[in-house]
């Protein structure tokens, strides 16, 4: 008894359940993703699972659709939040805080039922559901984590410097490209993750948005996994998406200057 | 000289108001134009068929069809895939039947020409999955059948007279105010009327750079506005005005709503508990655990502990349902719960760190020295200490479970366990929405404001107070 209490007394040990659970349920789920890529539906290792994705030539389609949409998306975004974000965190501007809340505001209401609104104001202003929805819909909902990042940095950032470059002869428009714009990278970088990776890997908004007419990766992968037979073919395709996701916050994590990092919440 | 720039700015009132009518008249035009786009667009709706992959769609022929071989292909018209099955049909009855996937379009060929169709599911039905709709072919009746069906729904051009209308009165007001007030300015000296155009480009551009920030939200809240105002009329279909009504309110709380939807709210906040209690009490042990260990431990571990937050929905979802599935695990409640507690907990150990940083690392060995045991010591000295990271953990985690769709999704099971998500989900692929879920949000939309409101003038109140200290 002393003994288990002496073991509890050192705190480092209280993170152990933790640490069993995180192995449990984020490491080893992975693993499995990869044992069922690499086996059939009898459990036997192949490798025909992957070469019938190099082979399937719609799904490659589709996966590489996925990314331009996604990447189209995430320039919409930055295009749309960066100057929002820049206006919110002037110092000129009275209520930066009550706006930021109202740019977050909308994360409260479920983003499929946003969706669903989307579609019938789409409906009801007798635009087509497309493409064009689907990029409304996609930058609709992922708008604010561009925005949050950003105005985060802008407005942490040292006013005095963008005063100097002035003082030093700078216009308006050098000291914004040469000042303001590299200070605010960081928060630029974690912006583009943060929409990057829900875009790419999204699935219920794109078969909500165009009545299921544009497939993307996610739904593919989502119809796959949920078909019994399929599902070794589904993890393959996760795992590709997953490769994507690695490689997206390695950029971001190269981008960003790891402490400078602007988040959510 | 003088009288040159009086010309001048004579001249600019002339041209001010020449631009607020041009706007005024572009657009008229404009709206005009979006009315008979709106007209035209009414007959390419996309077929619904239902929910599952294999679904009936009854369509019925014109007369002059009857006896003819007809040809109907039913393809995917999304940009990369395209499997198109075609089914050759004679048929006697004037009724075909034909197998299509949901979402899919449905085009009719025939000796006598091509004939493109707009089927299309009734959302008056969207819960009986295997009524089929009948639509009936050619545009006239087509339309007669909408009119029929769901009244003045398929008009919608006044929409853009609103806006258009609200906009132009903006413009006109705002015209006419400036050429007053340029009028009067003409009295002052050239110096002071250089000052004040000085000080009108710099107004110019604060007011630019707000009303773009108004119209962004104006866009972000058009949807959610929709969802508030329809939530005060009792029509099933969401966009069909029927009457000011709070009967939607009364059936959400006299229980009277949909009972898959009362069941999915009862699941939500009893996962969204559970998931935030368990997750908060892990998260923090965790914390405390990490925070005293050594450094490359530490990293090792914020390394782990990050994965479940960069993993998105879809990924951690399929892993955790791959995982359940490889142990033979049948999936309900307990395997969602899980599946939350693993991309909440990281939340509450990042929201608990930054506090154990700012105590005094001695306090809980000083207690461990003057007899207290863990327990104790944990309950009064560090407790204390951590509660405010806690709750934010607590509070985030609550959030994220109730919003969850992604993992829930792959993590729930077939047992029709549904959570608000996943039910809204499904009900939006029936081709409707429940109704009740309209006031449901409105609510839970006003108590987020209001208590970002109140938390937003406390912090006012307080940062005010520290500056006058």
């Amino acid at each position: 008894m002393s003994k288990l209490i002496q073991i509890f007394s050192s705190r480092r040990t209280w993170a152990w359940p933790y640490v069993v659970f995180l192995v449990l349920f984020v490491v080893l789920p992975l693993i499995i993703v990869g044992v069922y890529a690499l086996t059939d539906i009898n459990g036997d290792f192949t490798l025909r699972n992957f070469a019938k994705f190099f082979s399937h030539s719609a799904a490659i389609q589709t996966f590489l659709y996925s990314v331009m949409i996604a990447v189209i998306n995430t320039v919409i975004c930055l295009l749309i939040g960066y100057p929002a974000a820049y206006i919110m965190a002037q110092a000129e501007f009275k209520t930066p805080a009550v706006m930021a809340m109202l740019f977050i505001l909308p994360m409260w209401i479920n983003f499929l039922l946003r969706t669903v609104a989307t579609v019938e104001l789409f409906n009801m202003c007798g635009l087509p559901l497309g493409e064009g929805a689907l990029l409304f819909g996609l930058c609709y909902d992922y708008l604010p984590f561009m925005i949050y990042p950003i105005y985060n940095t802008l407005q942490k950032m040292d006013n005095s410097l963008v005063e100097a470059a002035q003082d030093l002869g700078a216009s308006r428009w050098q000291s914004f490209w040469k000042v303001i714009v590299p200070l605010s990278m960081p928060g630029v970088y974690s912006g583009i993750v943060m929409v990057f990776m829900p875009t790419v890997s999204t699935f219920a908004i794109a078969e909500l948005l165009t009545h299921n007419n544009i497939k993307l990766f996610g739904s593919l992968i989502q119809d796959y996994i949920t078909t019994t037979d399929l599902l070794n073919y589904g993890a393959v395709l996760s795992l590709v998406l997953l490769i994507i996701i690695g490689l997206t916050s390695f950029f971001g994590d190269h981008g960003g200057s790891g402490e400078e990092k602007g988040g959510v919440v | 000289m003088r009288k040159v720039k009086d010309e001048r700015t004579k001249m600019k009132d002339e041209r001010l108001k020449v631009k607020g009518i041009l706007i005024l008249f572009f657009f008229t035009i404009f709206n005009f134009q979006f009315s008979i786009c709106h007209a035209q667009s009414n007959v390419n709706y996309t077929v619904r068929v239902g929910e599952t992959k294999e679904n009936t769609v009854l369509a019925e022929f014109p007369e002059s069809y009857e006896g003819k071989k007809v040809n109907i292909s039913i393809e995917h018209s999304a940009l990369s895939i395209q499997h198109s099955d075609s089914l050759d049909f004679v048929f006697a009855d004037r009724e075909i039947e034909a197998l299509g996937t949901w979402g899919e379009q449905v085009f009719a060929y025939t000796d006598e020409g091509e004939t493109e169709w707009t089927v299309w599911r009734s959302k008056k039905e969207p819960k009986n999955r295997n009524q089929a709709v009948k639509v009936k072919n050619g545009r006239d009746s087509f339309e007669q059948y909408l009119q029929e069906t769901l009244g003045t729904r398929a008009n919608r051009g006044w929409i853009w007279w609103i806006f258009a209308g609200v906009i132009g009165a903006a413009v006109l007001i705002k015209s006419i105010l400036t050429i007053r007030k340029r009028s009067a300015e003409k009295l002052l000296s050239s110096v002071e009327q250089e000052t004040l155009r000085r000080m009108r480009m710099g107004n110019r551009r604060h007011y630019i750079s707000q009303a773009y920030l108004w119209i962004l939200l104006l866009v972000l809240y058009a949807p959610i506005a929709l969802i508030v105002i329809y939530s005060f009329t009792d029509s099933k279909i969401l966009g069909n005005w029927t009457g000011f009504s709070l009967e939607l309110y009364a059936n959400l709380f006299t229980g009277h709503a949909d009972a898959g939807l009362n069941s999915a709210i009862l699941n939500t906040v009893i996962i969204a508990l559970i998931a935030a209690v368990s997750s908060t009490i892990l998260g923090t042990l965790a914390a405390i655990g990490i925070y005293n260990m050594r450094a490359r431990h530490r990293k090792a571990i914020s390394f782990l502990n990050s994965v479940p937050m960069i993993n998105p929905d879809i990924i951690t979802g399929i892993s955790l349902f791959l995982l359940f599935v490889a142990l033979g695990v049948s999936q309900g409640l307990a395997t969602v719960c899980i599946a939350h507690v693993v991309f909440c907990t990281p939340y509450v150990v990042l929201s608990v760190l930054p506090r154990l940083s700012r105590m005094n690392p001695n306090t809980y060995e000083a207690a461990l020295d003057l007899g207290a045991t863990p327990f104790q010591a944990l309950r009064k000295v560090m407790l204390p200490e951590l509660w405010p990271g806690m709750l934010s953990g607590f509070i985030l985690a609550l959030t994220l479970s109730v919003d969850d769709f992604g993992v829930t999704f792959f993590t729930k099971g077939s047992g029709g366990l549904e959570t608000l998500s996943t039910f809204i989900y499904s009900d939006a692929r029936k081709g409707g929405l429940t109704p009740e879920l309209r006031p449901l949000f409105t609510i839970i939309l006003l108590v987020m404001l209001t208590a970002l409101i109140v938390i937003n003038v406390r912090s006012n109140k307080k940062a005010k107070k520290e500056q006058k200290q």
